[in-house]
């Protein structure tokens, strides 16, 4: 008896830790933002107030950036939810030539920094001087100016080719281990193709699908590093750009919080509402029984629709932008034409060798993303399992606050965690960085984790518990085996994601703290060969990190 | 250890201090010093030691040039190749945004700083976020300070620049004087001028030439649909690949740099004069080296030092009779039509009311 309520006690226990971590990391920061939002500094004295809020409502400028950002959101959602539902489904469900090494393949533009792959789209088509208007102009003889980068048209672009795998890993798993006899049951009574994914695939889908859209939904609207890229120049301003803006001296943050707090209730009710959605139907797809996903065989026009999809996917994601980024980072001097002749690995060689900035970046953020990584994935593995397992009464209200980090803007949990630590010891350090990565990421992992948490029927544990089996021995025996492609899938999310993180370290670095995409800004204010060179390296990092679990056997769609 | 043991290893190190006192004695800081000057000298270059490092920040120094300066630096110090100099380059916006976070923190990182804000600067000055150090160096830069491009023993320019109109003559052939020739020659929708909004340094240049252009002349510009610009790097790169055929806020670094490397980008210093924005160098009064930094603010000031920031980064000096090896891009001081700014009374609000002004005429 008291060993089962030992049992018990860690069974609650460990979760709950998770939990209260998660929320110490939200609400600190929080309260700090808050209160900065609701001060008003009259001459040397701070006063309450609601000014800062009551600007947002009547600002016209603020109006226009937020319609901006909703537009790149909404845009980006759609786009990335159609491309990575399509190519998860032509590589788990049809029996498209390759499929196995689309599975892969489909992967590496998460691999990316949107930031890079704006830079590297840049070079393939800025008006009149990008690569496609130089070649094309080369036979031609004309000047061309081609397709208008600089638009809210192509952040949305950017973003949906680097968002779209986010969606994928999303879909794919649960696409994989859904039991055919739902879908042969439709077949069976009569249900056309289309039907059938209408009626029967897609609503499984769609835990998987509302959280994968809520992601990349609020990560577009929210990210500052692609329409400063693109749009900034062309003064087309957007939420997070005008935040970067009010930070800037002379500083506004109290209006900058306001912004914050917005963002963040708008997110709870976002949130809110996904958990009530799917709280009114079950969506387990993987029971006790032996079950094999349904393959179907295409041929002739679908099969080549298929392959068409693969290839322009992966083309414009990946090797269009690396092609573009090798040309640049092999010139000694970028005029937007390639002269194999001057090729030079000089830039390489500067950013790797010559500049301790660079090479210091290189192991912060090798630091980062190790350490936030295997952070956040225990701490949202912990955090999951209270979700989807424990029996609390608030679960509703903390799933709401653990989701909270993931609709506040990188730029603006950074605002927060500035007011929050400026006074304190942690200001300039990579500490603050690591807790502000793992603060804002973490939910990321927390919702892969508990997707697959909640496609797994509790009954699997139920049954080794009246086997007699302990709490720890069905979590060890069990539920992690069963885990384990989302534990694996969530810390290459949150390395990757440290690896190339530019908006929470915007705010927060220091001399001696920087990352790589924060030297990268850097070099950016130097010569573009040291960034094309800098972005080749960051991406190989990225690539070898994933290449290792490959080779471990262990992967993250496994 | 034994007596004699003990004896040899004293010897060994009074021969090792001996030799260091000696190659102390040697370094070009000291040369031409009088005695207090060299104790001086020689105390802070103890002192940085100790210390162990230098952080320094600028807006213009490219890490190639820092390179070369940085190793000057030991050069003129005897300091080993080994003395850490971490050097920081930010936009100006970034740079200001970051001092004032720590200032704000109390936690100061940067020793020494050098930005193109002046009305920044003095007030920063004014609310004494400097360390008052008055170098020797101070004594050639008399005029530009009678100028307002400093205060004695507190701050002064360790070089200077332009935002002026830049092209590329394998694209543009232009021969134009004046910012109207310039607006003339802009192709609508492929030129830039500088981002008020996210730079201080282009707020700057802006508040200057409001000073002899009038705001129907920015409506004009306006009127063409420049790109805004916040890094010069950015807009001389869209000159470079023929983006843009013209660039309002060009950098004669950036100019410099890329014709080094066989571009051909071409500079106007325009008749109706130009804003000087002079790049003010201090050291942050809780700066956590401060004998490395004085040694630093000592070095970048001497003649030296001016030679290198001339000659790679085209800044144009401040110091007397300092003759630019690179006049045609970096004319030397005296033969400037600079426009008249009293940075020293110009306000952050009146700054602030020049933006809103932009902002009002370009809509960005």
């Amino acid at each position: 008896m008291r060993d089962t309520k030992r049992r018990l006690t860690l069974q609650v226990a460990l979760p709950l830790v998770g939990v209260i971590i998660g929320v110490l990391l939200i609400v600190g920061p929080f309260i700090a933002g808050l209160a900065r939002s609701l001060m008003l500094w009259v001459g040397e004295d701070p006063q309450f107030s609601l000014a800062n809020f009551a600007w947002l409502f009547t600002d016209r400028r603020i109006h226009q950036a937020a319609l901006n950002s909703l537009i790149c959101g909404f845009g980006a959602m759609s786009l990335s939810l159609m491309l990575g539902t399509s190519l998860a489904w032509i590589v788990s469900r049809t029996d498209v030539p390759g499929r196995e090494l689309f599975k892969t393949l489909n992967l590496i533009p998460f691999f990316f920094s949107p930031y890079v792959g704006a830079i590297g789209w840049i070079f393939l088509v800025a008006p009149y001087s990008g690569l496609m208007q130089t070649s094309i102009g080369s036979f031609t003889g004309e000047s061309i100016e081609g397709p208008n980068i600089y638009s809210l048209a192509g952040v949305i672009w950017i973003l949906s080719l680097f968002y779209t795998p986010y969606v994928y890993l999303f879909v794919i798993s649960p696409l994989q281990r859904m039991d055919a006899a739902f879908e042969d049951a439709a077949r069976v009574h009569g249900a056309s193709f289309w039907t059938t994914i209408r009626l029967i695939t897609l609503p499984l889908l769609q835990p998987g699908l509302l959280s994968a859209a809520l992601i990349v939904f609020v990560t577009s609207a929210g990210l500052f590093d692609v329409p400063l890229a693109l749009t900034a120049t062309k003064g087309i301003r957007t939420m997070p750009t005008e935040v970067f803006a009010l930070v800037r001296y002379p500083s506004d943050l109290g209006r900058a919080a306001a912004f914050g707090i917005l963002v963040t209730v708008i997110t709870i009710a976002l949130t809110l509402w996904q958990r009530a959605h799917l709280s009114k139907r079950r969506y387990e797809i993987v029971s006790g029984k032996g079950y094999k996903p349904r393959v179907t065989e295409i041929r002739g026009a679908a099969r080549v629709l298929a392959l068409t999809v693969e290839i322009v996917f992966l083309t414009t994601s990946v090797v269009l932008p690396v092609l573009a980024l090798i040309l640049v980072a092999l010139s000694p001097l970028w005029t937007g034409r390639s002269n194999p002749s001057n090729a030079t690995l000089a830039n390489f060689s500067y950013v790797l060798f010559d500049y301790s900035l660079t090479r210091q970046a290189i192991l912060n953020s090798l630091f980062l993303a190790v350490t936030g990584a295997t952070l956040g994935v225990t701490i949202s593995g912990l955090q999951s399992y209270y979700l989807q397992r424990g029996r609390g009464r608030f679960k509703g209200l903390v799933d709401a606050l653990l989701a909270l980090p993931l609709g506040i803007p990188g730029i603006v949990l950074s605002l927060f965690f500035l007011i929050f630590a400026i006074r304190t010891p942690l200001y300039g350090t990579l500490a603050i960085l690591l807790i502000a990565y793992v603060a804002r990421f973490f939910p990321f992992a927390t919702r892969t984790i508990s997707a697959m948490l909640s496609a797994i029927h509790p009954e699997l544990e139920e049954s080794a518990r009246a086997n007699g089996a302990s709490w720890t021995q069905t979590m060890r025996h069990i539920l992690l085996p069963l885990l384990r492609p989302a534990l694996i899938a969530a810390w290459i999310m949150l390395f990757i994601i440290f690896i190339r993180e530019l908006g929470a370290s915007i705010l927060l670095y220091a001399s001696g703290t920087e990352t790589i995409s924060i030297a990268m800004l850097l070099l950016s204010e130097n010569s573009v060969g040291y960034v094309a060179a800098l972005a080749l390296i960051q991406l190989v990092l990225l690539l070898g990190g994933f290449t290792l679990f490959r080779l471990t056997k262990v992967s993250a769609i496994q | 250890m034994s007596i004699a043991g003990k004896a040899r290893l004293g010897f060994a190190l009074l021969l090792m201090g001996l030799a260091t006192a000696s190659q102390a004695q040697d370094v070009p800081a000291l040369k031409g010093l009088d005695e207090a000057a060299r104790t001086n000298v020689l105390q802070m270059i103890e002192g940085a030691k100790k210390e162990g490092s230098l952080n320094y920040s600028d807006t213009i120094i490219q890490p190639t040039t820092n390179d070369v300066l940085v190793s000057a630096f030991r050069t003129y110090y005897g300091l080993p190749a080994s003395f850490p100099v971490n050097y920081t380059l930010l936009t100006s916006g970034a740079m200001i945004t970051r001092i004032e976070q720590e200032l704000a923190a109390n936690r100061i990182t940067f020793d020494v700083a050098a930005i193109g804000s002046p009305t920044w600067t003095f007030e920063r000055y004014r609310a004494g976020a400097f360390m008052n150090y008055r170098s020797r160096e101070y004594d050639a830069y008399q005029d530009v300070i009678k100028a307002g491009l400093g205060v004695d023993g507190a701050f002064v320019l360790n070089g200077g620049y332009a935002q002026i109109p830049i092209w590329n003559a394998d694209i543009l052939k232009f021969d134009g004087k004046s910012y109207r020739d310039a607006l003339n020659a802009a192709v609508p929708g492929r030129f830039s001028i500088g981002d008020v909004v996210q730079s201080e340094s282009h707020l700057t240049t802006y508040a200057g030439l409001r000073q002899v252009l009038d705001v129907d002349f920015f409506k004009e510009v306006a009127k063409k649909k420049p790109t805004f610009v916040g890094r010069s790097e950015q807009s001389a790169q869209r000159i470079l690949t023929g983006q843009d055929v013209i660039a309002f806020g060009g950098n004669p670094s950036r100019v410099h740099q890329s014709n080094q490397k066989g571009a051909k980008l071409r500079i106007l210093y325009p008749s109706e004069g130009f804003t000087f924005l002079p790049q003010l160098t201090f050291i942050l009064a809780k700066a956590p080296h401060p004998n490395a930094a004085k040694l630093w603010i000592d070095f970048i000031l001497s003649d030296a030092g001016q030679k290198i920031l001339a000659d790679k980064e085209a800044l144009i000096s401040g110091r007397a009779n300092f003759q630019s090896p690179i006049p045609d891009i970096a004319p030397n001081f005296s033969s400037l039509k600079i426009i008249k700014v009293d940075w020293e009374k110009m306000t952050a609000d009146q700054l602030m009311k020049y933006r809103e002004e932009w902002i009002s005429i370009f809509n960005p």
